[in-house]
């Protein structure tokens, strides 16, 4: 199980944030990407988690993507809200999907996966993980220096 | 960690309204195809409002070489010995998530287990392999041509493939004569021609963004006589022989002489003989037809002119007086066409000569 990382605030870091850094047009907030391929190993009769760089990933592959943040300016950040469109190519995995705020229409309507319908041929259903289009982190205070990371898991389709 | 490109400024409702899934295929997504993880951050500094953009370096998904070569249907192909053009029927399914050649091959055995709980006996002869040109899903001869490879099959895409082959005269009932189909995944993109062969690559190149780099993976399961991860998968069909097994008896019988008349008549000159040739096929033998018989009679003896009998039937291993007049005779030679002889059925061909 993934665990989600909201904000792990460390005031530590506040001393090296530039004040002057909004009227350089700057942002006081850094984001890095980063996405790894989670495979199942067994070894010695155990299951193990490996994590690598996607040097190799075919259809099936489990990939768990991760965006760290972190205020670097003096000011605290407010509302701050990271919307992740998943890649047409992968879909939301299901271990922890339902924890997860996910639209399932492009970002229109929010919430958890158990309470979102979608409609198809068939009529209306409950959606699935593989119905998620956007993944949302809504967190409602940076404080100077706070850093933290998101991550979601999924899959290659 | 791979640092984002940052893009600053309003981020459009279009980045937002990228709905949807990707059709799911069950090759899945194809090679080549680009991921980037993009993210949007909305927030405040100040009761200002900020937007950034960020994604992550992008890798293109690598190509997953895997195919499934399947037997249609799950019982062995009835053949006659000496029959010619015997088909086994195969499917060619590319389960890879791009479109590939497929190189085919179907290898006979020494012995060994078929693929309907048999043993091989024996080797047919004139192998081909035909693909199912008009997509009817069965062997027309002269429409479906004969092939070395599967051209530029599709993600996702099957073939019907016919292994053609002649029986050899000589084989009994229940000899097995098993193949082996094995399809190899080849380079696809050259309609016309057999790619080159495949092997696993792994670039190291952790920013495929290029979709010619990339990698391939073997992720094919063992078939009938091919391993797991070898780009290549088989299986086997067989064909099994239903042979009439005929037996032939010619039985005789004085009917009268010439002292005696019809009472305890002896085999003197002048004296009628009924000869009567049995044809029997064995229980759980192919049904026999068109047999013809010819016997040549001895000199010593003169065919009656009363009739060639053919069709009759025998009980108590004697012959019935019964049959139709069908048979001929000519220059010494008595001969007659059974129509059919089935399995477990005894019919005679029957005449009457006299002794010189």
């Amino acid at each position: 199980m993934k665990k989600f990382v909201i904000a792990a605030a460390s005031a530590l870091f506040a001393t090296i944030a530039a004040p002057a850094a909004m009227a350089n047009g700057a942002q006081p907030v850094e984001l890095q990407g980063g996405v790894k391929v989670d495979k199942l190993v067994v070894e010695n009769g155990k299951e193990k988690h490996v994590y690598s760089d996607p040097k190799v990933v075919v259809p099936g592959d489990k990939l768990v993507f991760t965006t760290t943040y972190s205020n670097t300016g003096a000011e605290p950040v407010r509302n701050f809200v990271v919307t992740n469109p998943l890649p047409a190519a992968v879909a939301l995995a299901p271990e922890g999907a339902e924890k997860q705020d996910v639209s399932v229409d492009g970002g229109k309507s929010w919430g958890k996966l158990g309470m979102l319908k979608v409609s198809d041929a068939a009529g209306q259903r409950s959606a699935q993980a593989s119905d998620v289009t956007h993944v949302r982190w809504v967190l409602p205070l940076l404080a100077p220096g706070a850093r933290g990371a998101v991550t979601y898991n999924a899959i290659v389709r | 960690m791979i640092k984002y490109g940052r893009l600053l400024g309003t981020v459009g409702a279009a980045a937002l309204a990228v709905v949807g899934a990707s059709p799911a295929f069950a090759s899945g997504t194809a090679a080549g195809t680009v991921i980037t993880n993009t993210v949007t951050v909305n927030y405040q500094v100040g009761g200002v409002n900020q937007t950034a953009t960020g994604a992550s370096n992008s890798f293109a998904v690598d190509r997953k070489v895997n195919m499934t070569v399947a037997e249609v249907g799950t019982t062995t192909t009835q053949v006659s010995p000496g029959q010619l053009a015997a088909v086994t029927t195969f499917t060619v399914t590319n389960n890879s998530n791009a479109t590939l050649d497929f190189a085919l091959a179907a290898a006979q055995q020494t012995g060994g287990a078929g693929a309907h709980s048999n043993t091989d006996t024996f080797d047919a002869t004139n192998v081909k392999i035909y693909v199912d040109t008009n997509g009817n899903g069965t062997y027309d001869v002269g429409t479906d041509l004969e092939v070395a490879y599967l051209d530029e099959l599709a993600a996702d895409a099957s073939k019907t493939v016919f292994v053609v082959a002649d029986m050899p005269l000589g084989l009994a009932t229940n000899d097995v004569a098993a193949v082996t189909l094995t399809a190899t995944g080849r380079e696809g993109g050259g309609t016309g021609s057999q790619g080159a062969a495949l092997s696993e690559t792994n670039t190291g190149i952790t920013n495929e963004i290029d979709p010619n780099e990339v990698d391939t993976v073997f992720a094919d399961a063992a078939g009938a006589t091919d391993g797991a991860g070898d780009g290549a998968h088989s299986a086997k069909d067989d064909w099994t022989v239903l042979a009439a097994a005929l037996s032939v008896t010619k039985l005789s019988k004085v009917v009268s002489d010439p002292v005696n008349g019809t009472s305890n008549p002896k085999a003197i000159p002048g004296a009628t003989i009924e000869y009567c040739i049995v044809v029997a096929n064995a229980a759980g033998s192919a049904t026999a037809s068109s047999v013809a018989i010819s016997d040549p009679l001895p000199a010593t003896v003169t065919y009656d002119g009363g009739g060639v009998f053919v069709d009759g039937s025998v009980t108590s291993g004697a012959c019935n007086t019964d049959g139709s007049n069908t048979g001929s005779h000519a220059a010494g030679v008595v001969s007659g066409t059974i129509s059919s002889v089935t399995a477990g059925e005894t019919k005679t061909l029957r005449f009457r000569a006299t002794i010189n």
